[in-house]
């Protein structure tokens, strides 16, 4: 079982005047089978939190631990625009990420190309394909991997709501089967409240503000009484927090 | 009233031609067409000349000794295509000399100006050393280049060479430079959250990325190189085609000026067409062509009303 610990965690960018706070004092534990969604305003340091998670970006203060069963976590991270090699066929991206080019790796990615419907287009460049195609390439990719953790940045907010729905749809059911935790950025609360059984509310200066507990029972339908009143419980605190101004 | 436009070529929502433009049709559509256009342009090219010497003739008749005739120059060109020629060396020879520089002088090139492009584009500091030198470099007019060396060097290989070092280097140094500069970022991040080790990154993202920077850098050095290279063999050399040109001239041969002047053009499109374009077309296979056709598949069943979703978007 994966576990992320946060403590104390503070990010700064720049010097000066040009000085910006990203994080501020940021305390969190998630453990287990989560799928715990960050919610926030642009600007709010969601992007910021998952690139220290993953090791991209380091932080000013505080620590990081992501732990899988004592050893250090293996992150996935699927990124809102896919960040693909452009000049490699969508097979050789997901082989770019492996340890190995073993036959039983090339079947591996083969069958997370099948799961998000690409299995027949492995030859192709991703100039080849469709902005929604390249996402799903993007979502097998960190899929493929195997990851204890799992890190999407605002993953569908560049498709269309139908894909953008069906997406959705097939990542609650990967989670669902894999009992990998996920961490998911986004500031679409519906979204939020349709996948997550923990939501977690930042505000402008990287602050976490609120911490909230949803105990429905998947799948959640948009239109279900008590999604819609989860939802409205949700957007209340963002009133509350005054974020739905910015 | 009421003004419609139709753009052309939107099918579907144009009138339907009357009889007396489909007439037309055909005509207009060769007449437009970019094909028959290039073709007209040699057509064009030799009416004028010809037309212009028959103009020149009556007004100062002596000229037309000294103006060359298409076909002068055709059966010039002819002669030196079969090896029949005035000159110490024929043109297969001339032109192996010429290249043999040519390309000595274009490997130094990109690869002290891939060194320097990269050395400039990662350090500030070396940029700021380099830049105002580089770009002196790029104002020199070759000509310049061609007479110092010839000086220096005398009458052997190592004056053009050099010309064409110094005429192609700052276009390297430049274009690796702006390569190094634009390196996609948000690919290395990427690469790093995977704990991709170092070494293949090096080879499948920044390798990759610089090489559109490296083949705009190929492109220009060879061509840049190349003008440069006639001039310096004009001054410098005792072959190749520059010498060869200059040849003509001394011996008072407008045609051969002309004819070796068309070789030059031919050799330099040659080399575009069967060195520099298939290779291109093989390093950036990757790049979506125009005519692709982009299909956005639908994923998955998705029978159901949507909507919720957007209306509660914040941020
Ligand atoms: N590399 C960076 N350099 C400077 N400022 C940055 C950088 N990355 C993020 N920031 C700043 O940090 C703040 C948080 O950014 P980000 O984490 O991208 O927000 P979010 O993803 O919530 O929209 C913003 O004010 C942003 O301008
Ligand atoms: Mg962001």
């Amino acid at each position: 079982m994966a576990e992320i610990r946060i403590k104390n965690l503070h990010k700064e960018f720049g010097v000066g005047d040009d000085k910006v706070v990203a994080l501020e004092d940021v305390n969190l534990d998630i453990s287990g089978h989560s799928f715990v969604s960050i919610v926030g305003p642009s600007g709010c340091g969601k992007s910021t939190l998952l690139n220290i998670l993953t090791g991209i970006e380091t932080p000013t203060n505080g620590t990081v631990e992501i732990t899988s069963d004592g050893h250090v976590a293996a992150p996935g991270y699927v990124f809102q625009a896919a960040r693909l090699l452009p000049w490699r066929t969508v097979t050789d991206n997901l082989l770019f990420v492996q340890e190995d080019r073993s036959e039983g790796t090339k079947e591996r990615c083969q069958r997370y190309l099948e799961m998000v419907q690409l299995g027949d287009k492995g030859d192709k460049f991703p100039g080849e394909l469709s902005g929604g195609m390249q996402q799903r390439v993007g979502i097998a990719r960190a899929f493929s991997i195997e990851p204890d953790v799992l890190f999407m940045d605002e993953p569908f907010s560049h498709l269309d709501a139908i894909t953008a729905r069906a997406l959705r749809r097939e990542l609650h059911h990967m989670w669902d089967e894999t009992k990998k935790m996920v961490v998911f950025v986004t500031h679409d609360v519906g979204e939020a409240v349709e996948l997550s059984n923990r939501i977690l509310v930042f505000a402008k200066g990287g602050r976490l503000e609120d911490d909230i507990q949803i105990d429905l029972p998947f799948p959640r339908d948009p239109a279900d009484d008590e999604v819609a009143v989860a939802k409205a419980h949700v957007l209340r605190k963002f009133e509350e927090l005054d974020l739905l101004a910015s | 009233m009421t003004v419609t436009e139709t753009r052309p070529g939107t099918a579907g929502s144009q009138p339907a031609p009357n009889p007396g433009q489909r007439l037309f049709a055909i005509p207009t559509k060769i007449a437009k067409s970019p094909l028959s256009a290039r073709v007209l342009f040699p057509i064009v090219l030799f009416a004028v000349w010809e037309l212009s010497l028959i103009a020149v003739e009556e007004i100062w008749p002596f000229a037309v000794d000294v103006l060359p005739t298409p076909s002068e120059v055709g059966g010039f060109m002819w002669d030196e295509f079969i090896t029949d020629t005035l000159a110490r060396k024929n043109l297969y020879e001339t032109f192996f000399i010429s290249l043999r520089r040519l390309l000595s002088g274009f490997a130094i090139a990109m690869v002290l100006g891939t060194a320097l492009g990269l050395a400039m584009g990662l350090s500030r500091a070396t940029n700021a050393f380099c830049h105002d030198w580089t770009m002196a470099i790029l104002a020199m007019p070759a000509l310049a280049w061609a007479l110092f060396n010839s000086i220096i060097f005398g009458f052997d290989d190592r004056g053009p060479i050099l010309t064409v070092i110094l005429a192609g280097i700052p276009f390297v140094i430049v274009n690796v430079r702006e390569g190094v500069r634009n390196t996609p970022r948000e690919l290395f991040d990427m690469a790093r959250s995977f704990q991709v080790p170092q070494s293949k990154v090096i080879r499948h993202v920044l390798v990759p990325s610089l090489m559109p920077f490296m083949f705009a850098a190929a492109r220009y050095c060879f061509s840049i190189g190349w003008k440069g290279l006639v001039i310096a063999e004009v001054f410098g050399g005792q072959d190749g085609a520059g010498w060869t040109i200059k040849f003509w001239y001394d011996a008072h041969r407008a045609h051969g000026v002309v004819g070796y002047a068309a070789f030059f053009v031919i050799f330099a499109i040659l080399f575009e067409r069967l060195v520099f374009e298939p290779i291109s077309r093989r390093a950036f296979r990757w790049r979506p062509q125009l005519q692709t056709e982009v299909v956005e598949e639908a994923f998955g069943e998705h029978h159901e009303h949507y909507g919720e979703e957007e209306t509660a978007r914040h941020g």
